[in-house]
């Protein structure tokens, strides 16, 4: 457009701007505020406008002539051999280049790629997307050879696309990944295809240990890595201030939940029964394990509400303000029973929805603590992200709603049939928001793998 | 002492592995900066602001240290932008040139990148 422009970042974000800087092809000026504004007094904060703030914002603004582009790194091309050596020399080379992921990883050969390769009736070189950060292209190349890494089998690469083209969808927001909440993306794999491939569905489902669920899990992770470039340091694209790792791929007891006559999370979304489906959605924060107890629905929905509702009220405000927010709960098959008898899954939705509450003094200061942003309440309304219930009075010990909408509370049938618990797992807000594609098999796919498992 | 590795060679050589890139193609058009302007006299600045960490503070120094240096100077507040990192993020960034251009701005700062 020609106009000048000067972005203020502050020191800790200085690398992640050069990066995106870099991935979006046009040069920044910035203006660098040293340290975290969150944590300066207002004093100090003047201050550091006057000192470092000013002069970068005059600088940038006046500059006779306008900042070349970086010149763009010449790298290797797709499908070319880049090193060869033994398992040790290989395991040296890609974690000195920050192509792992801190595991030892399979060495993505030829022969192995291509094995993943014949799993998919697209061709290697076809493209997705072009991704942020780094403006790579997830190309079905990339993610049979991150799919290799992570020690998928080959028979997972239907998989593996369908998790990249729901993480490419702009709904995903995948541009987001580098948030300092440090958002883990969670992979649910419905339909026949779960069993087919082994996916835990039962105890121990979240824990690593059974191959399909945690190479799934590793593999996104590390493809976040390569192709975004969301790495932490020694790299530079990846801003989670605290973070944890990875989840491996949850799956849903399926013919649990229809035995109970509920719908399956796949159907949830849209799909059929016999539909193969990938979601993906963020997650910031889980839940303790809950346990409930009885017969009766309500000592277990009050139970989620008491302890998986008090776990996710503190984040509540990012949902409500951004109109997006993607709770999951996972409840345990012999409680998804107890439920049923008097519940459908709707019933459970609204039940959370309507008794979930905080104070709106305590939301508006959880708010404020974060990034100080006062929540406007009246706002919100008059655009039309939550209810006018919100305001119903000026109370600020009211009680308010942690979910603006019932329909975003997700639910899975899943873990150890034998014992009494269940989990919640919270979205961060619309960063990484629910988002689910069909997987593509391949025509002679049952065939393929029988041989496989050979 | 002989290392792990001495010891398995010698009992017997190792695999040899060629790996594939596991990176990909960049895909991107570069382009270079704007230019600026000697003085702001009479300029019209548009702020952008994603509503977060402490903007509306360093904002309101800036428009008073910014009137100072180039009399006439004129401001576009954030509010007339909107949240840039909000549940309208992607209409604000869709049509934000056009509304550059609309409000005649000659310059833009951004933030804030925390």
């Amino acid at each position: 457009m020609g106009i000048p422009t000067v972005s203020i970042v502050g020191t800790a974000f200085m690398k992640q701007a050069a990066l995106v800087s870099k991935g979006i092809g046009v040069p920044f000026a910035i203006a660098e505020y040293p340290g975290a504004p969150m944590v300066d007094s207002d004093d100090e904060l003047r201050r550091k406008v006057d000192v470092h703030l000013m002069p970068a914002i005059i600088a940038g603004l006046t500059r006779k002539t306008g900042q070349a582009a970086a010149p763009v790194d010449v790298e290797p091309a797709p499908d070319s051999v880049v090193f060869s050596g033994t398992l040790d020399a290989v395991e040296k080379y890609f974690h000195d280049q920050l192509w792992s992921d801190g595991l030892p990883v399979i060495p993505p050969t030829r022969a192995r790629v291509d094995a993943f390769l014949r799993f998919t009736t697209r061709d290697r070189n076809a493209v997705i997307a072009v991704l942020p950060q780094e403006g790579r292209e997830a190309s079905i190349l990339s993610i049979a050879v991150n799919g290799v890494m992570a020690g998928c089998k080959p028979e997972y690469m239907p998989v593996l696309i369908a998790i990249i083209e729901a993480i490419a969808d702009p709904h995903f927001r995948i541009e987001d990944s580098g948030s300092t909440p440090a958002w883990e993306p969670l992979i649910i794999v419905s339909g026949p295809i779960a069993q087919e491939l082994d996916l835990n569905f039962g105890a121990g489902l979240m824990r690593a240990g059974r191959q399909a669920n945690t190479s799934l899990g590793r593999f996104l992770r590390m493809y976040l890595r390569n192709i975004c470039g969301y790495r932490i340091s020694p790299g530079d694209g990846d801003k989670g201030s605290i973070g944890y790792t990875f989840n491996v791929a949850m799956a849903e007891n399926e013919a649990w939940a229809r035995d109970i006559g509920w719908p399956t999370f796949g159907m949830d979304m849209g799909y059929a029964q016999e539909d193969n489906v990938v979601t993906v959605q963020s997650v910031v924060c889980i839940s303790p394990p809950t346990y409930s107890s009885g017969a009766e629905a309500t000592g277990h929905l009050q139970q989620f509400v008491d302890v998986i509702g008090r776990t996710f009220s503190y984040w509540a405000y990012s949902g409500l303000k951004r109109g997006c927010w993607h709770s999951l709960i996972v409840i345990g098959p012999s409680i998804a029973t107890a439920i049923a008898g008097e519940c459908s899954k709707d019933d459970v939705r609204r039940y959370l929805w309507e008794k979930a509450t905080i104070p709106a003094e305590m939301m508006q200061r959880f708010a404020r603590q974060t990034g100080g942003l006062e929540l406007d309440f009246q706002q919100l309304v008059s655009d039309g992200y939550i209810s006018a219930d919100y305001i119903a009075s000026n109370d600020p010990q009211r009680q308010v709603r942690i979910f603006a909408n019932p329909q975003d509370i997700g639910i899975v049938v899943a873990g150890d049939p034998g014992r009494n618990q269940s989990r919640g797992y919270m979205a961060n807000h619309e960063q990484g928001a629910r988002t689910s594609h069909r997987i593509e098999l391949p025509p002679d796919w049952n065939a393929m793998r029988r041989a496989a498992r050979k | 002492m002989k290392n792990l590795q001495d010891q398995m060679n010698e009992n017997q050589p190792e695999p040899q592995f060629s790996v594939l890139w596991p990176l990909a193609k960049r895909s991107i058009k570069t382009q270079g900066a704007a230019a600026g302007l000697p003085d702001f006299s009479g300029k019209t600045v548009c702020e952008l602001w994603d509503y977060i960490f402490r903007g509306d503070v360093m904002y309101a120094v800036i428009r008073e240290r910014l009137t100072a240096l180039y009399p006439g100077i004129k401001f576009i507040g954030y509010k007339e932008f909107g949240n840039i990192h909000g549940p309208k993020q992607r209409d604000i960034i869709a049509g934000l040139a056009d509304k550059l251009r609309e409000l005649k701005c000659d310059a833009v700062i951004s933030g804030i990148g925390a």
